[in-house]
């Protein structure tokens, strides 16, 4: 265990802040820990941290020795009803980059009026095959990196799946080869809609609501009443095509960044 | 109930998702806390629902409020 001797006294007591394993923090008080931090990285290469803290003392303390040692930029994501946890994280520095929203997708036909959203002639929706998912996970990837990028994207980004779990895929085919997906996250008591992508040249077609279509009836005959689906805010299309379908939203994310050379006192 | 250097951990069922990303669970000793998610939990996106059964740890400073550490899959 490596301690860094930073201490506060946010209720008339020392802190200590140690480091107590890779990527790992945590703030003593008392031989009790009152407060934790961690960092972790995503698939994109993103470093993103947490803290939790009883006090904004101890939030502080924390963030701090934490900043000190970490290379920029570092993420952090909170829910933007979270306005304590947010100010926090504005004192250390960090700024709003963008915002996810939480969206409620019905299942039932009668509320998403896809009905039997048919794709358009010569695409077919179906389970996914191993060999062509691979390939439209490539075609895919290059695509958003070519664009957006994965930064841009919501929520969910896998690395690429050595083995991919086929049973969570739909997918579109046209003329022998995938053009679309829709991934359905593992979850038991309320689905997931991990990502929804079609082929660029391939959108405006129908596929991704012929895809939702057939995704959602699949729950809603498995009895489930509703997925959950995170959106990012400046991603209109996707936007617009759940809200046509009847989901709302129901929250959002914020993700903050700390850019540059900043460094927390 | 353990205790624990990281403070009392205890487990529960959450009753109801309140608003600024607070939930309410009621522990298995009946006891109710309002409690917040931490954050690996919110970094790996891990939704809380009502009726999810969770591990919360208490605050040491009051003990009412805590904070869910861990969802066990129902």
């Amino acid at each position: 265990m490596e301690s860094v001797h930073l201490t506060a006294r946010g209720d008339g007591q020392a802190v200590t802040i140690e480091r107590v394993a890779d990527g790992s923090w945590q703030a003593v008080e008392d031989d009790q820990v009152v407060g934790r931090g961690d960092l972790s990285g995503r698939p994109d290469g993103r470093m993103f941290v947490s803290v939790d803290a009883w006090h904004c003392a101890v939030f502080d303390r924390l963030a701090g020795a934490m900043l000190a040692e970490l290379p920029r930029p570092l993420y952090t994501l909170v829910d933007e009803d979270d306005l304590d946890l947010i100010s926090h994280w504005e004192r250390a520095g960090f700024t709003a980059r963008r915002r996810e929203w939480e969206c409620l997708v019905p299942t039932d036909p009668a509320l998403t009026g896809l009905g039997p959203a048919l794709p358009p002639p010569g695409v077919t929706i179906g389970p996914a095959e191993d060999g062509p998912l691979r390939v439209l996970d490539r075609v895919i990837r290059d695509e958003v990196e070519a664009a957006v990028g994965w930064r841009e994207m919501p929520a969910e980004v896998l690395p690429r799946p050595a083995a991919p779990d086929l049973s969570r895929y739909t997918v579109a085919a046209e003329a022998g080869e995938y053009v679309g997906l829709v991934r359905l996250a593992a979850v038991t008591r309320q689905p997931r809609i991990g990502l929804v992508a079609v082929r660029s040249g391939r959108r405006r077609r129908g596929i991704g609501r012929a895809l939702l279509a057939r995704v959602l009836d699949d729950l809603h005959r498995r009895g489930i009443e509703a997925a959950s689906a995170e959106v990012n805010e400046s991603n209109t299309a996707a936007m617009a095509l759940f809200e046509a379908i009847g989901a709302r939203r129901t929250g959002s994310n914020l993700e903050l960044v700390l850019k540059g050379s900043e460094r927390h006192g | 109930m353990a205790r624990t250097a990281g403070g009392i951990e205890v487990e529960g069922t959450v009753t109801e998702c309140l608003r600024n990303a607070t939930f309410r669970v009621e522990l298995e000793n009946g006891h109710k806390v309002l409690a917040h998610i931490s954050g690996k939990i919110r970094k790996n996106y891990i939704k809380i629902l009502p009726f999810d059964r969770v591990l919360v740890e208490l605050s040491p400073y009051d003990l009412n409020r805590g904070r869910i550490l861990y969802r066990y899959r129902n």
